[in-house]
């Protein structure tokens, strides 16, 4: 089990608790259930998403901010996290949770062939978190 | 059509001093010349347990790591300081703040691509001839005589709801009754897909509702779409 797959695991199961805490507000409760649907399987595919080996930052950040949503009691915060968390931990490790199952970045295949996948569209919310222009 | 100011109530006077506090206009300021990445960053910021800046730039290394270019990092710095003093208003202040940045945003991103015919206001009911005016005033509004837009501007995606909905394309419907091609959009600091998420649960009609989520603000000052 390589760095990014225990680092996505830890995220996963953060983000299971936090959905628990969330689904305690019932009006809620079909939206809750749509997020996690949506983005857990991307949060797991996070583990795909690059070479195994993560920098020091990388899991540096995917840890922080698992801690960050574990210090959450607030159920209607836990929600709005809902949606938060996913994006933070895939521009940590470089990965796309816009995608129904994660994803790589364009560039980021890494075996030299210059075959990138299934990259981000030009357009994609994904592209624009990595962007650095301003 | 015509647009009206909004009666100010005791809860719009208090939002007022809100609206007008130079912490608004400077997380406004600092976010209209911000990445996504960086935009990301104040939302999560803004909504956190922890205000120690140290936590954040090691959550966001593509903003503060080593890698991170000295320009970017500098104004993610300036970002980072304003969202945690809006997180360190508590967490009663802090909605009301979040909610006014949102409105600030939009109406500065707007701003640049609008002139004195077409000014950018807010807290503006919109009148049509014989229907009775809606109780809550757009949060933006970019008076055009020609192609007027209201905006609503919304925290995150959960503030989508059947309410808003259904009260942008009641003004776009009435607009066209009256032949003016009034554009209606709602602009939710939340990421794309999670918007996504809640509008296709709804059964308010929306097709004729622009969605502007977070990765794509800068839309807003890019001309017409």
């Amino acid at each position: 089990m390589n760095e990014r797959y225990r680092s996505t695991e830890r995220a996963a199961a953060a983000y299971r608790t936090l959905a628990e805490l969330a689904e305690t507000v019932e009006d809620e409760w079909q939206y809750v259930t749509d997020l996690v649907d949506a983005y857990l399987p991307a949060i797991e595919a996070l583990a795909e998403a690059g070479p195994g080996r993560l920098s020091t930052e990388q899991a540096d950040a995917v840890d922080e901010a698992i801690a960050e949503v574990g210090l959450i009691t607030d159920p209607h915060k836990a929600v709005d996290w809902l949606s938060t968390f996913p994006h933070v931990v895939g521009l940590a490790l470089g990965g796309d949770v816009d995608r129904p199952t994660g994803g790589r970045p364009a560039g980021s295949d890494g075996d030299g062939t210059g075959d990138d996948g299934p990259g981000p569209d030009d357009d994609s919310p994904f592209r624009m978190l990595l962007g650095g222009n301003r | 059509m015509r647009f009206q100011d909004a009666a100010k109530d005791a809860r719009a006077v208090v939002y007022a001093g809100i609206q007008a506090d130079p912490l608004v206009a400077r997380a406004g300021a600092l976010l209209a010349e911000a990445t996504a990445a960086e935009r990301l960053l104040a939302r999560a910021a803004m909504n956190g347990e922890r205000t120690d800046a140290g936590t954040w730039r090691r959550i966001f290394p593509t903003l503060f790591g080593e890698d991170a270019e000295d320009v970017l990092r500098s104004h993610a710095e300036l970002v980072l300081a304003a969202s945690l003093e809006i997180a360190e208003r508590g967490e009663a202040a802090r909605s009301s703040y979040r909610g006014a940045v949102v409105e600030e945003l939009t109406a500065r991103l707007l701003a640049r691509r609008t002139g004195p015919d077409a000014p950018v206001r807010r807290e503006r009911r919109v009148l049509f001839d014989g229907v009775p005016a809606e109780i809550h005033p757009y949060d933006v509004t970019l008076e055009s005589a020609a192609r007027p837009e209201v905006f609503d501007c919304k925290w995150g995606a959960r503030g989508i709801n059947a309410d808003v909905l259904n009260q942008l394309d009641d003004a776009r419907a009435h607009a066209a009754d009256e032949e003016v091609p009034l554009r209606v959009a709602i602009v939710v600091f939340d990421a794309h897909r999670s918007c996504e998420i809640r509008l296709d649960r709804s059964t308010a009609e929306h097709t004729r509702t622009r969605l502007v989520a977070l990765e794509s603000l800068d839309e807003l000052g890019e001309g017409r779409r």
